[in-house]
C-alpha cells in the first residue's frame, strides 16, 4: 500500500472514532444539555480494556509493561469489554455528579474528574502502566483472517465504517423517539420537565450511560487500529475538539455531527501539515488549540446553532395527517 | 388513548353555569395542605399555611407582592422544599416526593416565569408534555416500539384537539421560544391539560394573554374544573379571579390573613388594609 492509501485510511479511521465521540457527545450535549467535559476519560478506560483484554496478562512488576485484568479475549468480547467499561465508569461517575446539580456546577465536576483520572493513572503504574502506557495491542477479528490492523487499514477502514453506521443509526432513532424529545425537554427546561413527570437524574444517568458505552467502543476501536494508548492521548482538551465539532456542525443534529467532525479534527487539524513550518518547533501544533478555540468562540457569536442547525418538527393538521406525521423536516427559521 | 381511559373527561364547557353531570369525585377534597412552613435562609417565606380544595373547585390564591404565593405553590409542587407540614394528593402523602412523583400522581403546574420548552415547536411541547413519564421510557421506547407508535398517535390526535380548542393550530409548528408572552402561558396551560391533571396549579396564567383570550380562557377553565379537576390559581388580576374562582385565600407576610367567597374576602377589613385597599 502506498503511504498515501495509509494515510487516507488512517483519517478514515480517526474519523470515525471521532464520530463516535460527536455521536456520543451530541446526545448527551446536544439532546440531553449535559455538559460532559470529562468525556474523553470515558473513550480512555475503554481504550485501556480493550487493550488489557487482548494483550493477555501481565507480567507483573519488572516487565516492559505492567496492567491489571490481563487476558486473551477473543472477537467481539474485546470491544463489548470496551463498551461496558466506558458504560459502568459513567454510571458510578453519573452517579455522584448528575444528582441534583446546576448544570455548570456538573461541567465543572466532570472536567475536575477527567484531570484527576489523567494524574491517576500516569501516577499508578501497576494500573495501566503508568505514563508510558501500553503497546502491542492487537485486532482480535483481524486475527479472526490471519491479518493485523496495520497490515490491512482497508479493511480496519471498512469495518470501523460499520461500526460508526450501527451506532450512527441507533442513536439517530433513539433521539427522533419520545424518549429523546423528553431528553430535549430535559434540555429546554430542566423544572417544567420534571413538573410534566419525567425523572430528570433518571434521565441523565441514561444518556450518560449511553454516552460513555459509545466512547468505551471509541476507544476500543482506536487502541486497536494504533496498538498503544497512554495519558498522553487522552488529555482534558481532546474532549473540547469534539465540542468544536458539534459546535461548528450543528448542535443537536446528527448530520452537523458528521459534517464538523470531518471539518475540525479532520481536515482542521490535518491542514498544518501540509503548510510550511513556522516559528519554532512546535508552535504550529500550538497553534491549532488556539484556532480551535478561536472557532468555537466565531460559532457561538455568529452561528450559535452550527452549520446545520437543529432540524424543527413539521407537522400537519388533521386530515392532512399521516401516519408517522412526527418526522422531523427542514424548515426555515 | 382515550379521555376515558385516563379516568377523566376534559371537555370545555363555555357556559359558567354549565350543566354538564358532575363526576363522582366532585367534591371530594383532592389536594389537602396542613400548617406548611417554607424557609429561605430563616425568614419563613411560607408560615403554616393550610388549604383543602375540593375535585371541581377553583381556588385562587391573592396577596401582595412577597406574600408568599408562588413558594406556597412551589411547596405544593414539590419545586421548593418545606421545612415542616404535610401535603397529601388524592389520599397520598406527597410531602416528600420530587415534582416529577407528584406529576405522575395527578398534579400539573405552571410557573411564574413562563417554562415553555423553548428549542421544541408547540405541538411538541404538548405530545412530550403528555407522555410524561410511561410513553417516553427508555425501555417503552426499545421493548415495546408499535406500543409507543400507536400511544404517539392518540397523543397526536389529543394535541390538536387542544390546540384548536385554544386557537393555537396556527402557531403548532413555532418554536415555544419564538411566541409571545401570552402564546407562552398558553402552551404552558395546553401542556397542563394533555396530562389529564387531578389537580392544576397556576401560577400567574393570566399574564401577557390576549384580552380576548382571558375571557375564554376562564371558562374553559371554568368548564375543566366542572369535569372534576381541582385547580389553584395565583392571580394579581381581581376581575379574574372573581370571574374564575369559587374561594379565595388570602395571604400577606408568609400566612393566610382571610378565605372565602371573593364577596366576603373584599370586605374583610384586614385584607383591605393589607391589599385591597
Amino acid at each position: 500500500m502506498s503511504a498515501w492509501g495509509f494515510y487516507v485510511a488512517t483519517l478514515l479511521i480517526y474519523f470515525a472514532v471521532d464520530l463516535l465521540s460527536g455521536i456520543a457527545l451530541n446526545l448527551q450535549f446536544g439532546y440531553a444539555g449535559v455538559v460532559n467535559f470529562g468525556y474523553i476519560v470515558f473513550q480512555a478506560v475503554g481504550a485501556y480494556v480493550a487493550a488489557v483484554v487482548t494483550l493477555g496478562p501481565s507480567l507483573g512488576a519488572g516487565s516492559y509493561q505492567q496492567y491489571i485484568l490481563g487476558a486473551h479475549l477473543p472477537f467481539p468480547l474485546d470491544l463489548l469489554a470496551a463498551t461496558a467499561a466506558g458504560a459502568l465508569l459513567s454510571l458510578l461517575v453519573g452517579l455522584f455528579s448528575l444528582r441534583r446539580m446546576r448544570r455548570d456546577y456538573q461541567a465543572a465536576v466532570l472536567l475536575i474528574v477527567s484531570l484527576i483520572a489523567l494524574q491517576v493513572v500516569s501516577a499508578d503504574v501497576p494500573l495501566f502502566n503508568g505514563s508510558n502506557g501500553l503497546t502491542g495491542v492487537g485486532w482480535p477479528l483481524g486475527q479472526l483472517f490471519g491479518v493485523t490492523a496495520t497490515q490491512s487499514p482497508w479493511l480496519y477502514t471498512v469495518w470501523s465504517l460499520v461500526v460508526v453506521a450501527v451506532v450512527f443509526v441507533g442513536v439517530s432513532w433513539l433521539s427522533r423517539s419520545p424518549w429523546g424529545r423528553s431528553l430535549r425537554a430535559m434540555r429546554d427546561n430542566q423544572g417544567a420537565a420534571s413538573a410534566m413527570g419525567l425523572n430528570i437524574t433518571s434521565l441523565r444517568l441514561q444518556v450518560f450511560v449511553i454516552g460513555g458505552a459509545i466512547a468505551g467502543l471509541s476507544g476500543g476501536l482506536l487502541v486497536e487500529y494504533i496498538g498503544a494508548w497512554s495519558p498522553g492521548a487522552w488529555g482534558y482538551a481532546e474532549t473540547f475538539v469534539i465540542f468544536t465539532a458539534i459546535f461548528v456542525g450543528g448542535v443537536g443534529n446528527y448530520r452537523g455531527v458528521v459534517l464538523g467532525v470531518l471539518l475540525v479534527p479532520v481536515i482542521f487539524l490535518e491542514i498544518p501539515r501540509f503548510l510550511p513550518a513556522i516559528g519554532y518547533p512546535g508552535l504550529t501544533a500550538s497553534l491549532e488549540w488556539v484556532v480551535i478555540g478561536l472557532a468555537w468562540m466565531l460559532c457561538i457569536f455568529f452561528r450559535p446553532r452550527g452549520i446545520l442547525p437543529e432540524r424543527r418538527l413539521h407537522v400537519t393538521p388533521p386530515g392532512a395527517l399521516e401516519p408517522g406525521a412526527l418526522q422531523p423536516e427542514a424548515a426555515p427559521r | 388513548m382515550s379521555a376515558a381511559g385516563q379516568g377523566q373527561n376534559l371537555t370545555f364547557a363555555t357556559d359558567r353555569e354549565g350543566t354538564s353531570a358532575k363526576p363522582e369525585n366532585q367534591g371530594q377534597p383532592v389536594l389537602v395542605a396542613k400548617d406548611v412552613v417554607v424557609d429561605y435562609g430563616g425568614v419563613h417565606a411560607v408560615n403554616r399555611v393550610s388549604l383543602s380544595v375540593a375535585a371541581g373547585e377553583v381556588l385562587g390564591i391573592i396577596g401582595p407582592n412577597g406574600a408568599g404565593k408562588s413558594s406556597f405553590l412551589a411547596a405544593l409542587g414539590g419545586q421548593v422544599r418545606r421545612a415542616s407540614g404535610t401535603i397529601s394528593l388524592d389520599g397520598h402523602e406527597v410531602s416528600g416526593l420530587l415534582p416529577h412523583q407528584r406529576a405522575r400522581l395527578g398534579l400539573a403546574r405552571t410557573f411564574q416565569t413562563t417554562s415553555e420548552f423553548s428549542r421544541m415547536t408547540v405541538f411538541e411541547n404538548l405530545v412530550t408534555a403528555a407522555e410524561g413519564d410511561t410513553g417516553s421510557s427508555l425501555k417503552a421506547v426499545v421493548l415495546h416500539p408499535r406500543r409507543t407508535a400507536q400511544r404517539e398517535q392518540e397523543l397526536v390526535s389529543h394535541a390538536w384537539e387542544v390546540l384548536e380548542r385554544f386557537e393555537m393550530t396556527q402557531v403548532a409548528n413555532l418554536y415555544g421560544g419564538e411566541l409571545s408572552g401570552g402564546q407562552r402561558r398558553l402552551v404552558e396551560i395546553m401542556r397542563c391539560l394533555m396530562r389529564r391533571p387531578k389537580v392544576l396549579l397556576l401560577d400567574e396564567p393570566m399574564v401577557g394573554v390576549a384580552p380576548h383570550l382571558t375571557g375564554k380562557l376562564i371558562s374553559d377553565l371554568r368548564g375543566i374544573s366542572r369535569d372534576g379537576l381541582a385547580i389553584v390559581v395565583v392571580e394579581h388580576a381581581m376581575e379574574v379571579v372573581r370571574k374564575l374562582c369559587d374561594r379565595v385565600m388570602v395571604m400577606a407576610f408568609g400566612e393566610v390573613i382571610a378565605s372565602g367567597t371573593f364577596e366576603e374576602v373584599a370586605q374583610d377589613a384586614t385584607v383591605q388594609s393589607a391589599y385591597l385597599s
